[in-house]
């Protein structure tokens, strides 16, 4: 195991906060270990950041560490787990509480006082803090990530990001010496995310021990080292900074390595650049050819196949509500890609469900394949457009994954035999077939997603609208729904993503439309959609450094695999 | 998402929601035993009349008429029942089981307008009670805090739930599950697929609340202290009076017979 010098730096000395000798953990009723024989000394006031596919046992690792495992969870523990220096093997939650914090990905669960400087007051009510130092460091906590000037408002109506944010303060105004944040930026857009990690840098100064659970590397980059586990093991072990230019090591073990140095590592650059510019010089200096190689021409023409969605001056407003959709004109052509942004509220979700009649238009019309939504029965539009939520367990309910997906279809009334023979050419097709007859909560949640789309699919829609279909999932499970989602769109059916991940979009869509408080703020091709001076602030879209690379090259597509490109092509 | 929240609690600055926790509790209680307690018509609907007053000066008859189906409901149907199968007087109307009577309607017209009242009180003080309030009054007149804070989460979880079945539903139509036109026993079947991930995530986000809870210190015994310094004022006497003589008046009337059919 390579352990560098931040690796080694203890920032107070004396023993490590969290040291964990030869520790295994098999959760109850599952026969392979979601821990395997993990050593792990993390030294006082270190950033660890733990990544790692899907089931690698990274959250595991942070209960094990927070103590809800076992206090919530049962299995069986092997090994021997030091906290402060002392055996906390036999410790629980509330043993250790205000100690150690765990902020999760759900924060929603982790809310539960109507006010928010009551939410962060809570565990200091618990530990009977008298009422004005109780005053000062909520305050104090509410401060640190941010949220001063908020302390009546009440939680439900904060953004994703806020509510994130509170979380971390109510856990911070314990004081706690050890703190645990699992995926925290996950559920959260662009803004949410920036917002958090802001939070997190800020914390970095205070000293803590902090373990950052991630499957982004820009979230890992704050850290001062990173362990990297896979199938419950420790498979890297080493500074941040040195295993996030490792691009063959990331990419094997699930995580999309940073744009910069999956461009050095395939132009074999001498190191990874540090920043654009940097990038920029070390291509015109170490391979001309792409620089100057002639531009692909780029596919702008539309196709001229007619529209299966058509909306025309949309209005809508939630009951009680301010409107959310202010005169919406937009028509989706078939066999399109398109990419639905747009900042958090903007009314692209409720526009997206209007698509297959699962909203209806208070003013203007909604016609798909020709036909009003108004009072069209639910399965003939879910026949038409194929709508998949965001969380998949939102829908998952059938005994087995077969069964699952033949739901649709039996809704539409088909016979049977033409449900069975849909159930198993769909599964196929998304790679499921192997567990066709397993329970779908033993899936895990990449196949979940897969599972979704493909309950959709089955009712053979023409057209696909997916609200941010790759949360939450590693790399290879982004994969695996992006390339499904290239091969249907390959054969005919047109893709409408409401996706937060801007490499995704550069990669996939053709199409991009901006909704910008309830209007269409940007619509027409990606291309035009990264040249426009402002939609993709608009959108709240920060373009990853490749696509930068890439315009300054003058090299089109305008993204990562636009150079990557070239340099096949002859660079 | 939507825009409006499914809480009950309206923020107002002065007025109702600035009483003490326990004012509002005790008063609640105070209305509940009284409405129990009465059976007359005449003794019921001078409450519902006061109900309906407080309701107007706290800004809650929002909330009324937010829930006015199941309001109307639980009055239709409590009436429509009794009515028809009010066992004691001279029917009017006998049909096999069916016998409508004079007694009857008056007696259906009491209960229905009974447990509506009943409902209205319990909106009107979710309406103008914090959870947190409601959790500190229970402790206040006794009951362990965190039974207590058990108690008043439920209270908050139930919008919660109510706006994920929304979702489910909504993701299933996606799927073609229609409700229009089919029999009682289908309909049940219906219901399958949204009570399944409804349940379960309701589990999950139960787990995930007691784990966040647990390390917070919900655990820890003895030595709490509270946020708020909930201080009675010269109102909470006020209402204090109010209540105590609704009490004493509801009492001597329930003694003497008079709140009795």
């Amino acid at each position: 195991m390579a352990l560098g010098s931040a690796t080694l730096r203890d920032r107070s000395g004396g023993d490590p906060a969290i040291a964990l000798h030869d520790v295994s953990f098999t959760y109850a009723g599952q026969t392979r270990p979601a821990l395997d024989h993990v050593d792990l000394h993390v030294p006082r006031g270190q950033i660890l950041a733990v990544m790692g596919p899907s089931a690698a046992g990274k959250t595991t690792l942070g209960k094990l560490i927070h103590r809800s495992i076992p206090s919530f969870h049962r299995g069986t523990i092997a090994g021997r787990i030091e906290l402060f220096g002392a055996d906390g093997t036999d410790l629980g939650v509330a043993d250790v509480a205000g100690r150690v914090a765990l902020v999760a990905q759900d924060f929603e669960s982790q809310l539960f006082s109507t006010n928010v400087l009551q939410e962060v007051a809570f565990g200091l009510e618990q530990m009977g803090v008298e009422r004005a130092a109780m005053r000062e460091r909520a305050q104090r906590a509410l401060a640190a990530v941010g949220l001063a000037g908020f302390e009546q408002r009440d939680p439900s109506t904060l953004s994703g990001g806020e509510k994130q944010r509170l979380s971390i303060a109510a856990s911070l105004a314990m004081d706690p010496e050890i703190l645990i944040f699992d995926e925290p930026t996950t559920d959260l857009d662009p803004e949410g995310k920036q917002e958090v990690l802001a939070s997190l840098v800020a914390l970095r100064a205070g000293g803590k021990t902090m373990i950052l659970i991630e499957h982004e590397t820009s979230a890992a980059e704050i850290a001062d080292r990173l362990v990297l586990l896979d199938s419950g093991r420790i498979v890297a072990d080493g500074p941040a900074r040195e295993l996030l230019s490792r691009v063959d090591l990331l990419e094997r073990h699930a995580v999309r390595p940073p744009e910069l140095a999956t461009l050095a590592h395939r132009l074999n650059l001498l190191q990874v650049p540090a920043s654009i510019d940097e990038a920029v010089d070390a291509v015109r200096r170490e391979r001309p050819m792409i620089a100057r190689s002639p531009s692909p021409a780029t596919i702008t023409a539309a196709r001229s196949a007619p529209a299966p969605i058509v909306l025309d001056g949309v209005h809508f407003a939630y009951p009680g509500g301010r409107e959310v959709l202010d005169g919406v004109s937009l028509s989706i052509g078939a066999g399109e890609y398109l990419a639905l942004l747009g900042r958090n509220g903007s009314g692209k979700t409720t526009l997206a469900k209007h698509f297959n009649g699962l909203l209806q238009p208070q003013a203007g019309s909604v016609r798909i394949a020709g036909a009003s939504v108004v009072d069209a029965p639910p399965a003939e539009l879910a026949a038409r457009v194929g709508y998949v939520f965001q969380n998949p367990d939102l829908q998952i309910f059938a005994d087995t994954v077969r069964d699952e997906v033949r739901f649709g279809p039996e809704n539409l009334g088909l016979a049977p035999e033409a449900v069975d023979e849909r159930a198993t050419t769909t599964l196929q097709a998304v790679g499921l077939a192997a567990v066709a007859d397993e329970d779908p909560f033993v899936l895990s949640k990449g196949e979940r997603q897969l599972l979704a789309i493909a309950s959709l699919l089955a009712m053979r829609p023409q057209v696909l609208v997916l609200d941010e279909p790759t949360t939450g999932l590693d790399y290879v499970e982004q994969r695996r729904v992006l390339d499904l989602l290239a091969a249907l769109n390959g054969a005919g059916m047109a893709i409408v993503m409401i996706t937060h991940t801007p490499w995704i979009v550069l990669e996939c869509a053709r199409r991009a439309v901006v909704v910008d408080s309830g209007r269409i703020g940007f619509d027409g091709s990606l291309r035009d959609f990264l040249a426009s001076p402002t939609a993709p602030e608009h959108a709240n879209f920060v373009a990853p450094p490749g696509s930068h690379v890439a315009r300054r090259l003058g090299v089109e597509p305008w993204s990562l695999d636009g150079i990557l490109g070239h340099a096949e092509d002859g660079g | 998402m939507n825009d409006v929240s499914l809480g009950l609690y309206i923020e107002r600055s002065g007025g109702l929601q600035r009483l003490h926790p326990t004012t509002k509790l005790v008063a609640m209680l105070t209305l509940f035993t009284a409405v129990f307690l009465s059976d007359r018509i005449a003794a019921i609907a001078p409450l519902t009349l006061a109900v309906a007053l407080v309701a107007a000066t706290a800004g809650a008859t929002r909330n009324l008429w937010r829930l006015r189906l199941l309001l109307l409901m639980v009055f239709a149907m409590t009436f429509v029942l009794w009515s028809l199968f009010y066992p004691y007087g001279e029917p009017l109307v006998a049909w096999g089981p069916v016998r409508i009577s004079a007694p009857g309607l008056d007696f259906a017209t009491g209960t229905a307008l009974k447990l509506t009242t009943f409902l209205c009180v319990g909106i009107v003080f979710l309406s103008v009670t914090k959870i947190e309030e409601f959790a500190y009054a229970l402790q206040r007149v006794g009951i362990p805090y965190k039974l207590a804070f058990t108690i008043t989460l439920t209270f908050r979880l139930v919008p919660v739930f109510l706006d994920s079945a929304t979702s489910v539903v909504q993701a299933q139509r996606c799927r073609g599950l229609d409700f229009a036109g089919s029999g009682p026993i289908r309909r049940l079947r219906l219901y399958v697929p949204i009570l399944v991930p409804v349940f379960i995530g309701a589990l999950r986000r139960a787990d995930g609340m007691a784990i966040a809870l647990e390390a917070r210190g919900f655990q820890r015994v003895g030595g709490r202290t509270s946020l708020a310094p909930y201080v009675a004022s010269r109102a909470d006497a006020l209402a204090a009076i109010a209540v105590a003589g609704l009490a004493a008046g509801y009492g001597w009337l329930w003694f003497s017979g008079w709140t009795a059919r």
